[in-house]
């Protein structure tokens, strides 16, 4: 086991830059998925830190040891690839004792620790198949398997679930998390879906073109967003964004929409008078609202998802969605008034795109 | 009848001109080659003869020193295939994996030689092998056809070695092996239906290739197959052509076992490197 410290690392592809000064601290033991959409860069940071791409500059050190030029197989990391790059003429005994094998390790040890990793991943009735004739879920077992015996310090994942089936990557997400509870390894973990990064995560690193955009435990970047791009990111339906002016009266501050709407924004704002701002409010966090109160909205699309009715309306010129848990018998065109706790609201600047 | 069985014979029966054309020669090779001698040349000519003459085979075996010219065409084959292997799979695996200064002009140049005929190049390797003092030598013929089968080669391999997965080769770094050691125990187990299509490929085309080796040899103890039964009907007063025709159907047969052996492979890999 050990920490992982990225410091100003780049990478270009000729004149292509890829990844532009990325630092990053982790933990021993900790669990961090890097987020973001395809083209953003993880996927080649996670293989810079495997050592299958040079590091153009900056430096990633595994414990004390700078590893920029250290090849791969001296790095002493399990990786789990994406499409699992099984050996295809081994069997799945032969697959997991690769490594022990390339080791020279004793006949025993190698079959005690691959009937080991076979009992944690309920592979030892597959043992002799190849991996041809597993299915997805078997196989990324196997390659999961490939990566326990290794004792590693550090785990890579690279999208490991992405070509499981969506019920199979949910019970697959608990399964590796569970794992991690037990081996405390290092691991790091790169996907593009932010729900599989909430729900494994210690730490999320949010990037995007390159950069990293805001790095923190899963429920600081729910709760506060550093910037509109984290906030559009994180969540599902994403956070809702109105724009607007800051507008003071009377002591309290107003958000101005595009059609005139008012829609009072937390007093304590540092926002200035007339500056162009967007108003982030998260779908859950706003509820029907009676009389005068709240802001006027006219229903366009109700989406029943069973637990909750997804309820798309059109407030302060743009299209709003909010999550109602009472079944309201809405019907499209009916205008209705919705409403948010000041303590929910999020401001962005609408130039810069940070927090308020 | 079912309408797939009717399909078939429809088929069939339109097909069966072109395996007229193929076999036609085949059983006149055979027919001559089993013939007594002096049933040869009856006219008007027939398919039957009076007895099956196997000794033919026996005799021409001695007189036309068949086993000699066999081990000469089994040696220029199997060295040209092993050799032109040797350099192609590397220089493949290079094209396929590595990026590189004028890749896509080396490919080029690749593909331009195969657009220019040996005939051509003939008397510039003649004295080319005079330089090298290889004329009357066989391994001038395995380095020739080594060389000129090298950029199909390299081109057959690359394009089947791009469907091999880079992670799995990555996967076996990150296990620990070195580069030779993923190359070995990953990579060429997974090539082996690749490397088989193309050791067919050049395996027949040195077995039958017949200008280049009239130029290059002079001795009879040195002459390939083909140079050999040619020698048995090339400026001869009397062509004996029942030994003439037993010795080409007995050289159609080394090609025959090497095809019908590797041929598994020639499918599964002309199928792989045709879709990717």
């Amino acid at each position: 086991m050990a920490s992982v410290t990225i410091t100003g690392v780049e990478k270009r592809f000729g004149a292509v830059q890829i990844i532009r000064g990325v630092d990053i601290d982790i933990s021993d033991g900790e669990f961090v998925v890097l987020v973001g959409p395809s083209g953003c860069g993880k996927s080649t940071l996670l293989r810079m830190i495997a050592g299958l791409e040079s590091i153009s500059s900056g430096s990633i050190s595994i414990g004390d040891r700078v590893i920029n030029t250290v090849p791969p197989r001296d790095r002493d990391i399990a990786m789990v690839f994406q499409n699992y790059a099984l050996y295809p003429h081994m069997s799945v005994y032969e697959n997991i004792a690769f490594s022990q094998k390339l080791r020279n390790r004793p006949q025993g040890e190698i079959d005690r620790k691959v009937n080991e990793a076979a009992d944690i991943l309920n592979l030892r009735a597959f043992l002799a198949r190849s991996p041809r004739q597993l299915s997805g879920g078997q196989r990324q077992r196997v390659a999961m398997g490939r990566a326990l015996v290794r004792d590693a310090k550090l785990f890579l994942y690279d999208e490991p679930l992405s070509n499981l089936d969506a019920k199979l990557r949910v019970s697959m997400r608990t399964e590796i998390k569970a794992l991690h509870q037990r081996l405390q390894t290092t691991s790091v973990y790169v996907t593009h879906d932010q729900i599989e990064a909430m729900t494994m995560a210690d730490r999320i690193v949010v990037m995007n073109a390159g950069q990293v955009e805001q790095v923190g435990t899963p429920l600081e970047l729910y709760d506060r967003p550093g910037n509109l791009f984290v906030a559009d990111f994180i969540g599902s339906p994403s956070m809702n964004f109105i724009p607007g002016r800051i507008a003071r009266e009377n002591g309290a501050v107003l958000l101005v929409g595009q059609d005139g709407t008012r829609i009072a924004v937390p007093a304590e704002t540092k926002a200035s008078d007339g500056q162009a701002v967007v108003l982030g409010i998260r779908p859950e966090h706003l509820s029907l609202r009676d009389g005068t109160d709240g802001v006027a909205a006219v229903v366009e699309v109700v989406e029943p998802t069973g637990p909750n009715i997804q309820v798309f309306v059109q407030l302060a010129g743009t299209r709003v969605c909010s999550i109602l848990a009472e079944r309201h018998p809405f019907v499209p065109g009916q205008p209705i008034r919705l409403g948010a706790s000041l303590t929910q609201m999020h401001l962005f600047d609408e130039k810069s795109g940070k927090r308020i | 009848m079912s309408n797939k069985l009717v399909r078939s014979i429809v088929y069939w029966l339109l097909l069966s001109p072109l395996v007229i054309v193929i076999l036609f020669p085949f059983a006149v090779m055979f027919v001559t080659a089993v013939r007594p001698r002096d049933e040869l040349f009856t006219f008007p000519p027939s398919w039957f003869f009076s007895e099956f003459r196997w000794d033919n085979f026996v005799d021409m075996w001695t007189k036309v020193n068949f086993g000699g010219a066999l081990l000469n065409s089994l040696y220029v084959s199997v060295a040209a295939t092993v050799l032109a292997l040797v350099f192609s799979i590397p220089a493949a695996y290079a094209l396929s994996r590595y990026r590189f200064r004028g890749k896509g002009l080396y490919r080029n140049f690749l593909l331009m030689t195969q657009m220019m005929s040996p005939i051509v190049l003939v008397l510039g390797l003649f004295r080319l092998m005079v330089a090298f003092g290889l004329v009357n030598n066989l391994n001038s013929l395995v380095i020739t056809y080594a060389a000129f089968n090298m950029a199909f080669t390299i081109w057959m391999l690359q394009s089947y070695f791009n469907t091999i997965p880079r992670e799995l080769e990555e996967a076996a770094w990150m296990d620990g092996a070195t580069h030779l050691r993923s190359l070995i125990r990953i990579f060429l187990p997974l090539a082996v239906p690749a490397i088989a299509v193309t050791a067919i490929f050049i395996f027949i085309n040195s077995w039958n290739e017949f200008v280049l080796a009239l130029t290059m040899l002079r001795n009879n103890n040195d002459f390939t197959l083909p140079v050999q039964i040619f020698s048995q009907v090339a400026g001869r007063y009397q062509i004996e052509w029942h030994h003439v025709m037993a010795a080409t159907v007995l050289a159609t047969v080394p090609v025959a076992i090497v095809f019908s052996w590797l041929q598994r492979y020639l499918i599964r890999g002309m199928a792989l490197g045709a879709v990717k």
